[in-house]
């Protein structure tokens, strides 16, 4: 679904991305892993196209990525992040449907649409007429996660978006999510710092360091085959009650 | 069911816009209404104008008096701020006559010419040079105003002070000089050299005010004009000028040369003030104005009908005229400043918001356009406003322009505050949905930046309200003409009349943006109670 063919990024005189080529498969999930700085968030950025690469090519469905593409490129993925980067002048049913109003649809299609997805990220319907700081984090994530469904797009890029939840929340959120990803059979790629995160969605997890991949394949491989000493020790910095 | 508003058509930023569109249509048709030109006859339409103080007026009245006797409709722009003012109008044709003296003609109006050699001694000489600007000078009116200094006579006996030259022998006098006189080529600053006056203790005040403060021994020696009536109201000595420094100052008419053709009756009527009037008359006048309250427009149709067997009617001073004369003030006023208030904020509204989002877009463009911006805040309001006549002339147009730069900052200064404050993740958000720059603009910034620009225009309209007033200085009417004439009459009465609206207004509009803002600005922003 995506790939990079020999991109880096600096930001600076600090190469945050070292020249890296690999591919994203379709209809697999991919969640890239390492510690703050690693160049994991920069990659996210580059498939999205909010960076542009130095050097190197981002191909996203075999087209390259262009600027003058970029627009339309985006309404085939769905991005979340953090805290699900509401509008906070909107409210939840507007933050949802704002771009498909955008591209003219109808009222009643929208909220046909919206009510649709509340119903599968278990969003109750009254939050949808609140306002970003009138709702809690997991629903504000949901929100999140609903606007970047609207449009049924088959790719969904998920920065760190368990970041700012407590663990229960956090807990029933990522059952929840990763059934919508499954029933509707998405590719995904997600950022996060988190092992037991990686494992739970990831088809292959990536690990980066110093702006580089160090491994790429399963969560069992990585424990079991680690590649460096590297790779080890940060499976192991993280307290992980039932490793494999 | 989900019922939720979500039509693009009536989305916040537009309604807002709209809004602004409709105040400032509304503005200008409130405006021409009350700048509209009377309905053009054939009858000439002639405009005199008047310095702030209270001869000027006095004389230009007696202009407006002698050309409606003539047949024409004359309009008076009363109390306007300066020589340079007046000249400029007169030349430009924004005023077609006006009253000035032969000394400030010499020293101010022709010291450029002087500079070059020409020679402009005497009445005769400045005439001719006056008419190759267009410009025809009468003879004299009949009474020399020039300026002298002056103190109260007590303490002049006490101290013994005769003339000018006594003053070098009291060092520790405070001195209160208007703006004028500090400033003129031919005033304080040569004075204090021709007769070697060292002193530092020196306040520029308004004319007016001088009067109050010799009264109350704040300042002890000012400069007077010799036909001032406070001069025998207050007991205040004449300092002779021993050293013979200052020039003389008959009273002239100024008139453009071309209302001959235009108005050839009005024109013969304007050279009847030639030999009119003798200093005592004069001196008369003034203080029936100032020290009894009558109307200007009164004293100077009173004498002329005197003493040119007239029989104009005089306006009524019965009460009912008079309230009837505040209330129509009051109504005037209000309208004029209202007008130049809205349209100087609404342009300001128009072109600031763009030139905020186009800095917020840029640290380049913003560093220029906040630069510039800034600066024009800096430029003192009165200098800014001299700046605007030779572009614009006189009136409206000039303040509304000078207002307009004056509202730019704090407008600029939110809009680009406002759209630099938004998060990188809310932006990026906007991005990554695939929203073009405008719909992001358009969709999510300007909203989320709604509330600091709204502030912006709500400082900037509050400023604005209160800077208006200076617009009466150039003839733009509003609040500020029952300011300056109060401060002219020393009348608390006319101040209050000019002051207390324009407190309530910035009040208001105060009030009117906070409504605005509840109703514009999204729920979604307001701090959860």
């Amino acid at each position: 679904m995506f790939s990079l063919d020999s991109v880096s990024k600096s930001f600076g005189d600090v190469q945050v991305l070292k020249p890296t080529s690999v591919e994203f498969p379709v209809g697999k999930s991919t969640v890239l892993i390492g510690p703050s700085g690693c160049g994991k968030s920069t990659m996210l950025r580059l498939l999205v196209g909010l960076i542009q690469p130095d050097s190197g090519t981002v191909r996203f469905d075999s087209e390259v990525m262009t600027p003058d593409k970029l627009m339309t490129m985006r309404r085939r993925m769905g991005y979340v992040i953090q805290d699900g980067g509401l509008f906070p002048h909107l409210t939840a049913f507007e933050n949802i449907s704002l771009m498909a109003m955008h591209l003219g649809w109808g009222m009643d299609e929208r909220t046909k649409r919206v009510e649709q997805l509340a119903e599968l990220t278990r969003l109750p319907s009254a939050a949808l007429k609140r306002y970003p700081a009138q709702m809690s984090g997991g629903q504000r994530q949901r929100v999140g996660i609903m606007r970047a469904l609207m449009l049924d797009p088959p790719v969904l890029l998920f920065d760190e978006p368990m970041g700012a939840l407590d663990p229960l929340v956090r807990f029933d959120l990522q059952e929840d999510l990763l059934k919508i990803i499954r029933t509707l059979g998405k590719t995904s790629i997600m950022v996060t710092h988190d092992m037991g995160e990686a494992g739970f969605f990831g088809d292959q997890v990536m690990m980066l360091s110093e702006g580089q991949i160090v491994q790429q394949g399963t969560l069992e491989s990585l424990i079991h085959q680690p590649a460096n000493e590297y790779v080890t020790r940060f499976i192991h910095a993280q307290r992980i009650p039932h490793v494999g | 069911m989900i019922r939720l508003h979500t039509s693009e058509k009536d989305y916040r930023p537009f309604r807002f816009a709209k809004c602004m569109i409709t105040t400032i249509v509304l503005g200008l048709f409130a405006g021409s209404n009350v700048f509209g030109e009377a309905n053009r006859e054939s009858t000439p339409e002639l405009k005199v104008g008047s310095k702030a103080f209270t001869e000027s007026v006095v004389l230009g009245e007696m202009l407006c008096h002698l050309g409606r006797e003539a047949g024409a409709n004359v309009e008076h722009l009363a109390e306007l701020g300066g020589t340079q003012i007046l000249w400029n109008a007169l030349v430009s044709g924004e005023i077609d006559a006006y009253v000035d003296y032969t000394g400030t003609i010499r020293e101010e109006i022709l010291a450029e010419a002087a500079r070059k050699g020409i020679q402009v001694q005497s009445e005769e000489q400045m005439r001719q040079e006056l008419a190759r600007r267009g410009i025809l000078m009468s003879a004299a009116v009949g009474f020399n105003n020039t300026y002298a200094m002056g103190m109260r006579e007590v303490l002049a006996e006490r101290l013994s002070i005769r003339k000018i030259s006594d003053l070098k022998n009291h060092p520790d006098l405070e001195y209160g000089l208007s703006d004028e006189f500090r400033e003129r080529r031919d005033g304080w600053n040569a004075l204090a050299a021709h007769y070697g006056i060292t002193t530092q203790n020196i306040r520029t005040m308004d004319h007016n005010l001088a009067y109050r403060g010799i009264v109350h021994d704040a300042i002890q020696v000012t400069d007077i004009y010799t036909t001032d009536a406070e001069i025998s109201f207050y007991r205040l000595r004449v300092l002779e000028d021993d050293l013979d420094y200052f020039p003389t100052y008959h009273a002239v008419v100024l008139m453009r040369s071309d209302l001959e053709k235009r108005a050839p009756n009005a024109a013969k009527a304007f050279l009847k003030m030639e030999g009119l009037i003798d200093p005592s008359e004069m001196s008369g006048m003034t203080g029936r104005v100032r020290l009894q309250n009558q109307m200007e427009a009164f004293v100077a149709g009173d004498f002329l009908n005197n003493k040119l067997q007239m029989n104009r009617p005089l306006p009524s001073t019965s009460p009912a005229a008079q309230w009837k004369r505040v209330a129509d003030r009051l109504f005037k006023t209000t309208m004029e400043h209202l007008f130049l208030v809205a349209v100087s904020l609404g342009l300001a509204i128009l072109v600031a918001v763009p030139l905020g989002i186009s800095a917020a877009r840029s640290e380049r463009v913003a560093n220029v356009v906040l630069g510039v911006v800034s600066v024009i805040q800096t430029l003192p309001s009165m200098a800014l406003l001299v700046f605007m006549i030779p572009l614009f002339g006189l009136g409206a147009l000039p303040a509304i322009a000078a207002l307009f730069f004056y509202s730019l900052l704090p407008i600029v200064r939110n809009t680009y505050a406002g759209l630099r404050q938004i998060p990188a993740a809310t932006r990026e958000s906007a991005e990554v949905l695939g929203l073009d720059q405008n719909s992001r603009l358009r969709l999510v910034e300007l909203p989320l930046a709604l509330p600091s620009i709204l502030s912006g225009i709500k400082t900037a309209a509050v400023i604005n309200v209160g800077t208006a007033t200076i617009g009466a200085l150039i003839g733009a009417g509003g609040y500020g003409s029952p300011i300056l004439t109060g401060i002219r009459l020393s009348s608390i009465s006319l101040i209050l009349q000019g002051a207390i609206p324009a407190a309530l207004l910035a009040i208001l509009a105060q009030w009117g943006f906070g409504m605005l803002e509840k109703k514009l600005v999204s729920p979604g922003l307001r701090p959860p109670r």
